[in-house]
């Protein structure tokens, strides 16, 4: 072969990413700054922005391979665990290691929170649709209301896959952002004299119903809802591992490597799926929009029916620990019990708002698995679904 | 029918649906409540020796912070190990 040190030369040039780089990749390589940005320097997020921000910047290296669809590529093959719902739920299985369910167990009407803080999920649905989305699409950007991240990914992944790293981005910012949206809306929901309520001592339980609870509750939750299984029988093995004692081992890991582990995988491939072609879209901006929508949304529902709550039981529940139902595990009850603290330095609020932060968490898992029954594979289709659900309502209503 | 409409409906629906799961993990919390209701660990073991000096005192105080820990950590006493207690 005649060796010509131009063409090698023009040969190694034109194979540089410098040649390929387009004004798309330009821009999400300032995205992905931005968010290392936000994860180091704002702490928001970290360990989930960190890595998804480098995975976004590999991703738009041109020639990298490192894209989600660039098949056989390292983040292609971490991509496959959210293609095929296997990463969410082992974040879940860690989340249930790590989490008490004790003050959700001592006062079991705080669910009804968790539950009432999902009209965020829904309030965004109906926004989504309005905006051009279609229903899947909405439901996939709805559930960002449910402030928990690897729910989003698990049925963004499985009702509109294209939308996923705007979603997933959103989800985690809000998460983030949880400390700044909800103090406005928790003043501005509630009274003083509201704020400053002061609840009673968690009753003791007892570690046989500690033990039963994620058991039955798994049984009746699968059954009614089998789309669920993935993410709340995760969540339920994980703290079975916590409280039967007998699987310390498990439980250690699941709670510390585990969902480390899973995590970089997760973030990473969230990531690489950020390209100029899915991110740089108008639907991202909407997806952005809506978003903050369903946050304020979900923290406004749960305080209303927290306040709601107080006057049914006649003052004994603090309407704060309402904003809390919007999972975001454990940071949404923490700012129940620094508001709560502002009006009263006396006033303990952190464990009575565990109870609904847990109950969002479930009903987050919960309304994912009501969307999956009505547009996921499991159930009928989504326009067939959409057609039978006014009758099913009339009938309920006039039968 | 419109699609708007159609996500109200469904709105609807699913918030119903969760407050029936919800309510019935309520009612089977309470029923489980009620079955296995919580009993107070038995407390701790507290040597009765009278108090002679420096040590014996520490370990009186030992024994107390154990009684009271493993009746607040709901946890068997033997799981909870202290040494030492240092003053500030």
């Amino acid at each position: 072969m005649e060796f010509s040190l131009q063409d090698s030369l023009q040969k190694i040039l034109g194979s540089t990413g410098f040649v390929a780089l387009n004004w798309g990749d330009g821009v999400m390589i300032l995205v992905a700054l931005t968010l290392l940005y936000l994860a180091i320097w704002k702490k928001f997020e970290p360990l989930l922005l960190l890595p998804i921000g480098f995975g976004c910047l590999l991703a738009n290296l041109p020639n990298s391979m490192m894209m989600s669809t660039d098949e056989g590529g390292l983040f292609n093959i971490f991509y496959f665990g959210i293609k095929h719902e296997i990463l969410p739920p082992l974040i879940f299985l860690g989340v249930g290691a790590l989490t008490d369910f004790g003050p959700l167990l001592a006062n079991p009407i705080t669910l009804l929170l968790g539950a009432a803080a999902q009209i965020g999920i829904y309030t965004t649905l109906i926004g989504a649709v309005y905006l051009g989305f279609d229903l899947k699409e909405a439901g996939a950007i709805g559930i960002i209301g449910g402030a928990d991240g690897p729910t989003s990914i698990f049925l963004a992944s499985k009702l509109a896959p294209h939308l996923l790293g705007p979603i997933a981005v959103a989800a985690y910012s809000y998460m983030s952002l949880v400390p700044l949206i909800q103090p406005p809306l928790m003043r501005w929901l509630t009274t003083s004299e509201e704020r400053k309520i002061r609840m009673e001592q968690l009753k003791p339980i007892s570690q046989t119903v500690k033990i039963l609870f994620p058991v039955i509750a798994t049984i009746l939750c699968v059954l009614l809802l089998p789309g669920v299984a993935p993410l709340l029988g995760m969540l339920m093995l994980g703290n079975l591992f916590r409280e039967s004692g007998v699987t310390g081992r498990l439980h250690e890991t699941s709670e510390t490597h585990l969902i480390n582990i899973v995590t970089i995988l997760l973030a990473l491939a969230v990531g690489s799926s950020m390209t100029a072609e899915s991110f740089l879209t108008v639907q991202t901006i909407k997806i952005i929009v809506l978003g903050l929508l369903a946050f304020g949304m979900a923290t406004a529902g749960g305080l209303i029916f927290g306040k709601i709550l107080c006057k049914l039981s006649g003052g004994k529940i603090n309407p704060l620990i309402g904003s809390a139902g919007v999972s975001a595990v454990p940071m949404a009850a923490r700012v129940s019990q620094k508001v709560g603290s502002e009006e009263d330095p006396g006033n303990f609020l952190l464990m009575h708002a565990m109870g609904p932060n847990v109950a969002g968490v479930i009903g987050s898992a919960v309304a994912a698995g009501v969307f999956l029954s009505l547009f996921g594979d499991l159930g009928m289709d989504g326009h067939a679904a959409v057609e039978q659900v006014p009758a099913a309502l009339a009938s309920i209503i006039k039968p | 029918m419109s699609l708007v409409v159609s996500s109200i409906y469904i709105s609807i629906l699913a918030m119903g649906v969760i407050f029936v799961v919800l309510g019935t993990l309520i009612a089977l919390i309470k029923v489980l409540d009620r079955c296995f209701p919580y009993q107070a660990p038995p407390p701790a073991p507290v040597s009765a020796r009278p108090a002679a000096g420096a040590a014996d005192e520490e370990a009186e105080h030992l024994a107390v912070i154990h009684a009271v820990l493993s009746r607040h950590l709901e946890k068997d006493p033997s799981q909870i190990h202290l040494t030492r207690v240092s003053s500030p």
